[in-house]
């Protein structure tokens, strides 16, 4: 489903030519559940980005359905994020200015032109209350993100993640500023995700738990996927 | 949606976007306020400059000598001529300098005044305007002359009976003209002021004295000076009845000329530069007391349509002998002065909306922390798909937002200190024990004001268009910064 192929990344600071990347080749098939996990500063989140169209490679391609998406015009890859890949970060990223309800119905304003969310407004409000309803928020819609704790935020950060019913979860350390229950009970919502809604998740990763609840795992090392181009940890995914 | 919810919060949540708006504020208030007070004086002075002047004013090249022409030849000409549909009324006058000499009565001194003496058929004035609805005397308004009321005839039967016999009166170069006049009373002798109540009449007089009336201007017959309270007040130097001499120059000959006129009415135009200058005779007599019978030196006409002024001063101008006549609006006229108004008006404008300019720098550095400020809401919003254009518009938005907000609670301001500006300066003035607005200078009863919508707009779309352009380069930084990099500024 999402395909990297010899994705090279660099990054330059003070002069110096950083690599992160160095020819990643990785495959993500629908409906997995794929962990990604190295040492701090082996480009997992950068890989991430790469396959979430945050960003552009240096060289390589990024295919989504066998159509390659890192060479698409800036507007195509922001549609992407928007309705296709749902993003969840470490330190949750909501907007500190809007309520939790209005957090989670971010996406879809930025998806709807003025019209188009006057007439959907209903619908959407429902989809984003009953995605809460199911994140155990519902009591917190009107609470600003200062209000909630970590868990709260994370939970809020999914929710958002899901309201425009993309096909890809991309994580990027979804339980690394959480207490372990907490992060436990992350895991637990994006497995059910993965499972229940048939949701694929890539996650990137330094906790055991979570790693370990994952179909698969690929390991980065300096910059390149350790071992085979496509190993297949767990037999459930493809 | 996003983007006006978004706006919407930056601007409840951000306490700077404050300083913006009240700069903002500040600046769209004076501007109405100075606007709205300049335009008053403006208009005042423009209707006080059209005050005495008719729309078009055909003028011969030598006052002295006038047009060649009678002038009901000339208005005939003109009835006739393509101009002639467009012009609603006519008036021939003869204006001249001359010296107007007259006794102060608190003095005993006589006062000589340079005057413009101004002879004009008052019913056929009145039809051009700028005369009638200026005279002190409101039942004279609408049928406008120069005989005497009751009150000054009584005034001067009276003082003429409280004089002795006169001896034989000096000879005049005007007598027996068929116009009665009146009898004359300082024939070379001094004048002895009289008190009214000393003077009594025998007997009512049994005719009213016709023509020789003459219609002063209010500040040649008053003097502004502060009373025992210190507040300024015209007191008369010269009532209604009081004879005064007219010094002026004949036609042809340039002979000294001059006779006695008794004041009937006054005239206040409310501008000081006529009401100082102006007295007004009956066109019949002055034109024979400057042996120019049928002829005058100025026609005033009345347009019924101001707006083909154009039109008539270019017909007009090709129906008189180029070089001995000119044809102009009151506008032009009054050109250099008005041209002046204008003028400051303008720089004044300009160098207000610098005010706002510096709020637009205000906004600029402001917007530039604000940004850096969410750079991160920047990355996320772009994570979930927002684009380069949608962030952009978020910064505008805010920027026109502020604009509107400043511009609406300016507005708000402005009209309200415009509209209570006289309150304000009493206010100021009885606080402060100094007189900011002296009505002696201006000649105003209050500071005028005058609140143009059209001018209100301007201001409005210049302040909006200043907030929106010093925008632009803080939404533009946001708009091209990089997802990744903006998620992990710290």
């Amino acid at each position: 489903m999402l395909v990297a192929k010899g994705l090279h990344k660099s990054y330059w600071r003070k002069r110096n030519e950083v690599r992160v990347l160095q020819g990643v080749n990785l495959e993500v098939h629908r409906g997995e559940f794929l962990g990604i996990v190295g040492a701090s500063g082996c480009g997992k989140s950068t890989l991430l980005h790469l396959l979430g169209t945050l960003d552009r490679p240096d060289q390589g391609e990024v295919y989504l359905d066998d159509e390659r998406i890192d060479n698409r015009p800036s507007h195509h890859r922001d549609k992407l994020r928007n309705a296709t890949f749902g993003f969840i970060f470490q330190f949750y990223h909501l907007l500190p200015e809007l309520s939790t309800l209005e957090n989670v119905l971010s996406p879809a304003m930025i998806a709807h032109s003025l019209v188009g969310w006057w007439k959907n407004r209903r619908e959407l409000r429902l989809r984003a209350e009953s995605l809460l309803e199911r994140f155990g928020l519902s009591h917190r819609l009107k609470h600003r993100p200062s209000e909630l704790s970590g868990g709260e935020m994370q939970r809020a950060a999914i929710a958002r993640a899901l309201i425009t019913k993309p096909r890809v979860l991309l994580a990027d350390e979804p339980t690394g500023n959480l207490d372990t229950e907490t992060g436990g009970e992350i895991v637990r919502i994006l497995r059910d995700l993965n499972q229940n809604d048939g949701l694929t998740v890539v996650v990137v990763t330094h906790n055991n738990d979570l790693a370990a609840s994952c179909d698969r795992t690929v390991r980065l090392v300096a910059g390149r996927v350790e071992g085979a181009p496509f190993p297949v940890v767990n037999a459930k995914a493809g | 949606m996003y983007k006006l919810l978004l706006c919407w919060r930056y601007l409840c949540t951000r306490y700077l976007a404050m300083v913006c708006i009240i700069s903002v504020m500040l600046g769209v208030a004076t501007l109405i306020v100075v606007n709205s007070v300049m335009g008053g004086f403006s208009t005042k002075l423009k209707d006080r400059l059209h005050g005495l002047l008719s729309d078009v004013v055909i003028e011969s090249i030598d006052p002295v000598e006038g047009f060649h022409e009678p002038a009901e030849s000339m208005m005939e000409r003109i009835r006739k001529s393509p101009a002639g549909p467009h012009i609603a009324a006519m008036s021939p006058s003869v204006e001249i300098f001359a010296i107007m000499r007259y006794r102060n009565p608190h003095s005993g001194r006589s006062i000589t005044r340079m005057v413009k003496l101004v002879g004009v058929d008052p019913a056929l004035q009145k039809n051009v305007g700028g005369f009638a609805e200026h005279l002190q005397d409101e039942s004279r308004r609408r049928n406008p002359h120069f005989d005497l009321p009751k009150e000054a005839l009584d005034r001067f039967w009276a003082r003429q009976r409280a004089l002795p016999e006169l001896p034989a009166q000096p000879k005049q170069p005007i007598d027996d003209d068929g116009i009665p006049s009146l009898p004359r009373i300082n024939g070379g002798r001094k004048w002895e002021p009289q008190p009214p109540e000393a003077a009594k009449l025998d007997k009512p007089p049994e005719r009213a004295v016709p023509s020789k009336g003459i219609i002063v201007g209010h500040l040649l017959a008053h003097v502004r000076a502060p009373d025992e309270n210190g507040v300024s007040k015209d007191h008369a130097i010269l009532g209604l009845g009081d004879d005064v001499m007219i010094y002026t120059i004949g036609s042809g000959q340039l002979e000294p000329v001059f006779d006695q006129f008794v004041v009937s009415d006054y005239i206040k135009s409310e501008m000081s530069e006529y009401d100082s200058m102006y007295v007004y005779v009956p066109l019949e007599h002055l034109q024979h007391l400057r042996t120019m019978e049928g002829r005058v030196n100025t026609i005033q006409i009345r347009l019924k349509d101001y707006g083909k002024a154009k039109e008539v001063t270019e017909t007009l101008r090709g129906l008189f002998p180029r070089y001995d006549t000119m044809v102009l609006t009151w506008e032009e006229k009054q050109g250099a002065l008005l041209s002046a108004i204008r003028i400051e008006r303008a720089i004044l404008n300009l160098l207000l909306f610098m005010i706002i300019g510096v709020a637009g720098f205000g906004i600029l550095a402001i917007f530039s922390m604000i940004v850096t400020e969410k750079t991160r809401d920047i990355g996320i919003l772009k994570s979930l798909g927002a684009s380069h254009w949608g962030v952009w518009s978020i910064f505008i938005g805010f920027g026109l937002l502020l604009g509107v907000v400043g511009c609406g609670l300016g507005t708000v301001l402005g009209l309200a200190i415009t509209y209570n500006i006289n309150e304000i300066e009493q206010w100021i003035s009885g606080k402060t024990g100094s007189d900011l607005f002296d009505k002696s200078i201006y000649y105003f009863t209050e500071i005028p004001v005058d609140v143009q919508p059209v001018n209100i707009a301007v201001i409005l779309l210049g302040a909006l268009a200043i907030a929106v352009t010093f925008s632009i380069l803080p939404a533009i930084r946001a708009a091209l910064l990089h997802p990744v990099r903006a998620l992990r500024y710290e």
